[in-house]
């Protein structure tokens, strides 16, 4: 007996020793009274760690009682966005800075979950127009940018040139140019993109629906059931149809469809600008034989590239909001976007860099996506997005596989939406 | 000492009181708080929850997702359980049998069952991959599996019945055991061949646990999650999105914990509609 009232004090001591400590993440750390430290989270950078590291010791140098902490998040974007909305909606005080996918700022904004940054944002001029429109929200800032990324489209220069193409600027042109060559070539496939059911394949099809001259949003109004965005939707279907793309684009995310491309299998590739420092690596079968440009567009309508990225955000709730803010202002400072772009091949948020001799000798394919981003539109900019986008999902997969005629899905995709955005 | 000690023998609920109260924590009030979630309008962007009544439910049966999503999880359901049994009883009575290397082979078996299910479901990513994947390089076609409405759910039961069939199979192996062998003996003496036998003595004494079986692989397949969303994403056009996938989506993508809740509080109903069901089958057997 005494044996058991041993156990269960024990237990019990236990069970209280964990839910004690459960009950303190909330307790700030222990602090000198002249020192301060702000939590920086963020994605994980790739590669080595130590010139971001030497970054923050560098911030701490130059401003004397801050101290700087960086957490990193989990690797999936879903999971760093589950993180975020579950810490600060329970009113989570143990971050100060956030970096901050694209298509969150607007539904974080909303919600009341980070600060207005605006006064922080350098010239208008100085970022791209659609990075500018990302961060915003009923016309203040709520994010600084800090990197950014556009669809891309990669081709085979020495393919095209063997078989007496340029590059094309257009879609029916990439569209000839990609079935004559995947019918000359044996074993290399024409045009490959992202065309799985998630977030990937709405970029690609709002790059073709922009370039025809169609969106999904104007202001509040929905605006996507149009003669534009049906042209782009018909070719889209056409593609695979055509033999202009194989029919595994219908399964294909980033990786496995630069993977296609990095074999030496494909004339074309959409894809981000991450999979060129791939492609001219020592090991790479086409290395020195790949061309980079802005996506093509419809005859009378202009490029668009899809904007992704990063931003910096503030948690509203932050204890020390002057400090963050000076954090925020140094991370996105020329310097350190020109010492993250040179040690992990981030591309940065400020137009001048682009134009910088010691980036642009490491990384010459920035003079191509300079032009990609300042064609760049960023995905409807509303706090509904992620309902937005699993409509558009659905029915552009049902497009792609050939499920559904573009006009059906088009009129499904409009009503629904329509729905999400009547909802109080 | 001894008084205090008596008094606590007096008071079992003193000692049943932290797990209960563990138990309230952890499961009760989750159930009771999902309940009242699916009856109010709640996004998780800032709003503060309000009462709806049934809204949510009224929505979801006028909701063509919701139905194609019920039908996938139906079809997947049925399917891979059948499979599943059929194979895995016929693995249960081959390994029952003796023969040379019969240990090893009960291990191998059970392999499938071992790997983590989002490692297994990234494998058979790989495998049905339309341009490099082994199993177009097997059958030497190039159907593109995961990527075409037709084949994609068919793809995922067929990993689903790889990966669950061994579970079936040592769990009736198992009871395949426990028959004594003086009843086959008996048998063959009044001159009943392997089927007669099956039917009249392995079949009869089997089918309490075969019944057990069915009520864990149906729930199990009713709920499934990983291996499809690994595969597919619930895609091409959602034609593999099950009812666990779209609840997902809606509760921790669109962050509507409101009719999120309502389709989790579906999916409860139907898993504990199928379970009764179940169990006056047994109670049935078993008179």
């Amino acid at each position: 007996m005494r044996n058991a009232i041993e156990a269960l004090s024990r237990g019990l001591a236990v069970l209280v020793a964990v839910l004690g400590v459960a009950g303190c993440g909330d307790a700030p750390p222990a602090e000198r009274s002249d020192e301060r430290t702000i939590v920086f989270k963020h994605f994980r950078l790739f590669g080595d760690p130590a010139p971001f590291a030497a970054l923050l010791r560098e911030f701490e140098a130059r401003h004397p009682g801050i101290r700087v902490r960086a957490e990193t998040l989990p690797a999936a974007s879903d999971e760093q966005h589950q993180f975020y909305v579950i810490n600060l909606r329970g009113g989570s005080r143990d971050f100060d800075v956030l970096a901050l996918d694209v298509i969150w700022v607007a539904e974080f904004a909303r919600a009341g979950w980070i600060a207005d940054v605006t006064g922080l944002l350098p010239d208008n001029e100085a970022l791209f127009a659609a990075s500018l429109e990302a961060v915003t929200y009923e016309g203040r800032h709520y994010a600084v940018p800090w990197f950014v990324d556009a669809g891309l489209l990669y081709y085979r220069k020495d393919l095209l040139e063997l078989h007496g193409f340029s590059a094309p600027r257009t879609w029916s042109e990439l569209a000839e140019a990609a079935r004559t060559i995947a019918a000359r070539e044996p074993g290399v496939h024409g045009f490959v993109w992202q065309g799985r059911q998630y977030e990937g394949l709405v970029c690609n099809a709002l790059e073709m629906i922009w370039s025809a001259g169609g969106e999904v949003l104007d202001g509040e109004r929905v605006v996507l059931e149009s003669p534009e965005t049906l042209r782009a939707l018909e070719f889209l279907q056409s593609l695979v149809a055509q033999g202009v793309s194989p029919a595994i684009v219908t399964t294909a995310t980033e990786e496995p469809s630069r993977h296609v491309f990095g074999s030496g299998r494909a004339v074309f590739l959409r894809n981000w600008p991450y999979a060129w420092t791939l492609f001219e690596r020592p090991d790479s079968p086409i290395r020195g034989k790949v061309g980079v440009a802005p996506l093509p567009h419809f005859e009378g309508h202009e490029s668009a590239s899809a904007l992704g990225g990063w931003n910096l955000g503030i948690n509203a709730r932050s204890r020390h909001p002057d400090e963050a803010a000076a954090f925020v202002r140094f991370m996105t400072s020329p310097d350190a976007q020109r010492t993250l772009s040179l040690a992990y091949g981030y591309n940065p948020s400020l137009r001048a860099l682009y134009a910088d001799p010691e980036l642009l000798a490491a990384q010459p394919h920035l003079t191509a996506l300079r032009d990609a981003l300042d064609a760049a539109r960023s995905r409807p900019v509303t706090p509904r997005y992620a309902q937005l986008s699993q409509v558009l999902q659905s029915e552009f997969s049902a497009v792609v596989t050939g499920l559904k005629r573009p006009a059906g899905a088009l009129a499904d995709a409009q009503r629904e939406i329509e729905r999400i955005m009547a909802e109080p | 000492m001894r008084r205090v000690l008596e008094r606590l023998g007096e008071r079992p609920a003193a000692f049943l009181a932290p797990a209960a109260i563990v138990l309230g924590v952890v499961t009760f009030f989750p159930i009771v708080y999902v309940l009242w979630l699916s009856l109010a309008r709640y996004s998780l962007l800032g709003d503060e929850p309000s009462f709806v009544g049934l809204d949510n439910f009224v929505r979801l049966a006028s909701d063509a997702r919701f139905w194609n999503a019920l039908g996938n999880t139906l079809y997947f359901t049925l399917v891979s359980v059948v499979l599943e049994i059929a194979i895995g009883l016929a693995f249960a009575l081959l390994l029952a049998r003796p023969f040379v290397g019969r240990a090893a082979m009960r291990a191998v078996v059970l392999l499938p069952w071992a790997i983590p299910t989002v490692v297994a479901a990234r494998m058979w990513e790989w495998m049905y991959n339309g341009d490099f994947g082994v199993i177009n390089y097997l059958l030497g076609t190039g159907i593109n599996w995961l990527g075409d409405p037709v084949w994609a759910m068919h793809a995922a039961i067929a990993m689903d019945v790889w990966k669950e069939t061994p579970f079936v199979a040592l769990l009736l192996l198992a009871g395949r055991l426990s028959i004594s062998p003086d009843l086959y003996q008996a048998a063959r003496l009044d001159g009943a061949g392997p089927w007669r036998a099956f039917r009249h003595i392995t079949w009869p004494l089997l089918r309490p646990l075969l019944l057990i079986v069915l009520i864990f692989r149906t729930i199990g397949a009713f709920r499934v999650f990983d291996a499809i969303y690994v595969l597919t994403g619930g895609g091409p056009a959602n034609t593999t999105e099950t009812l666990s996938i779209y609840a997902y989506k809606v509760l921790f993508q669109a962050l509507e914990l409101g009719y999120g809740s309502a389709i989790a509080v579906a999916v409860f109903v139907l898993v504990a509609t199928i379970t009764a069901a179940y169990v006056r089958l047994l109670k049935e057997a078993a008179r």
